[in-house]
């Protein structure tokens, strides 16, 4: 079992541990587009480089990557695992155009899903979870249909959308969206419902202090939305 | 920007400036034991034992737990945004305008996918 309630210095909501463990076993199962073995050193490469974060890109020790990934693949995973900041609609279009949309879309979210754990686990203070055993199994492949275009890099879910648009990003591959923002929920907005009070009781810290630690690590990463 | 709206629903004045600026309280309680705890971690900075210490002291194991899991996720959050390009919304657009270009947030990358790119700095 991956983040053992014994890892932690201080006591851990058991909504919080239950939805790691589940995104974190995610990552090393078939996904839609790609296998486990796949996502993990996705998962692998982001750590890695996102571990050498001070360092500026040209400086960093990267080694062989001991993967069958792309080199586009290998690219995409350690630039949105490092250096969000450096990411623009030039470099996507030509990772997307070698990778495919929902392939890109896929790595997009095991990297997202193994850097807020990997955070989480560095503010908490302890070793980041050991990436988990890749399972034996093919992708689904399965496209979802109604995706469509509001101006983002890839398509996403446009019929009866209603949420922030940044909850329908990875809606070209829903398992993705599950996977992360299942941790999301238990990590920091609960429900639907309780995301659009501005006053919250299901969480400890007033919601004032949690947006000021949101729209500060959102400005340390130069992110706009 | 919904640390503004937040604020507002508890009649509180909340200076926005907190999310640019180094460890500043932006007026909210324990504000700046937050801002420097989330600091130390994104950097990766020496400062990364001590600001947690300072905020496991202060805010008390139960807090704590919430600072670091929001500090986690948001890690994510950004790059789910920066990944995709996807624009933000419009009422937070319309919300934001008059802070947008004082705290420099019209400059970065990202906002061109939201259609209010200025040039860098």
């Amino acid at each position: 079992m991956s983040f053992k309630d014994n890892r932690f210095p201080v006591p851990v909501r058991e909504d919080m541990t239950t939805a790691l463990r589940k995104s974190w076993a995610d990552i090393g199962r078939p996904g839609t587009w790609w296998t486990g073995p796949e996502r993990v050193a996705i998962a692998d490469l982001a750590r890695a480089e996102r571990i050498q974060r001070k360092e500026p890109p040209w400086n960093r020790d990267r080694g062989e990557p001991g993967t069958p990934l792309s080199e586009k693949a290998i690219e995409a995973a350690r630039k949105i695992g490092a250096d969000p900041t450096h990411l623009d609609r030039d470099w996507a279009e030509a990772t997307i155009a070698e990778l495919g949309d929902a392939p890109y879309v896929e790595l997009a979210s095991v990297v997202v899903t193994t850097v807020a754990a990997d955070a989480f686990c560095e503010a908490m203070g302890i070793e980041h979870e050991t990436l988990p055993e890749p399972e034996v199994g093919e992708p689904t492949r399965e496209r979802p249909d109604n995706m469509g275009d509001i101006g983002a890099w890839v398509p996403v879910q446009v019929i009866d959308w209603q949420r922030a648009n940044v909850a329908r990003a990875l809606s070209l591959v829903p398992e993705g969206v599950r996977t992360f923002f299942r941790m999301v929920a238990a990590m920091y907005s609960g429900t639907a419902s309780d995301f659009n009070e501005m006053v919250w009781d299901h969480r400890p810290m007033a919601r004032p202090q949690v947006e000021l630690l949101a729209a500060r690590v959102s400005a340390l990463n130069q992110c706009f939305y | 920007m919904l640390l503004r709206a937040s604020s507002d629903a508890v009649g509180a004045e909340v200076d926005l400036s907190a999310a640019v600026e180094d460890a500043a309280d932006g007026g909210v309680e324990d504000g700046a034991v937050l801002t420097a705890f989330a600091e130390a971690v994104v950097r990766a900075t020496d400062e990364v034992d001590a600001a947690r210490r300072r905020a496991l002291e202060t805010l008390g194991p139960v807090k704590f737990v919430e600072a670091a899991a929001t500090i986690g996720i948001f890690n994510g959050l950004v790059r789910v945004a920066d990944s995709t390009g996807i624009p933000s919304d419009a009422m937070m657009l319309e919300r934001t305008a008059d802070v947008r270009g004082e705290l420099g947030f019209n400059r970065w990358t990202g906002a061109k996918s939201s259609g209010v790119a200025e040039a860098p700095a």
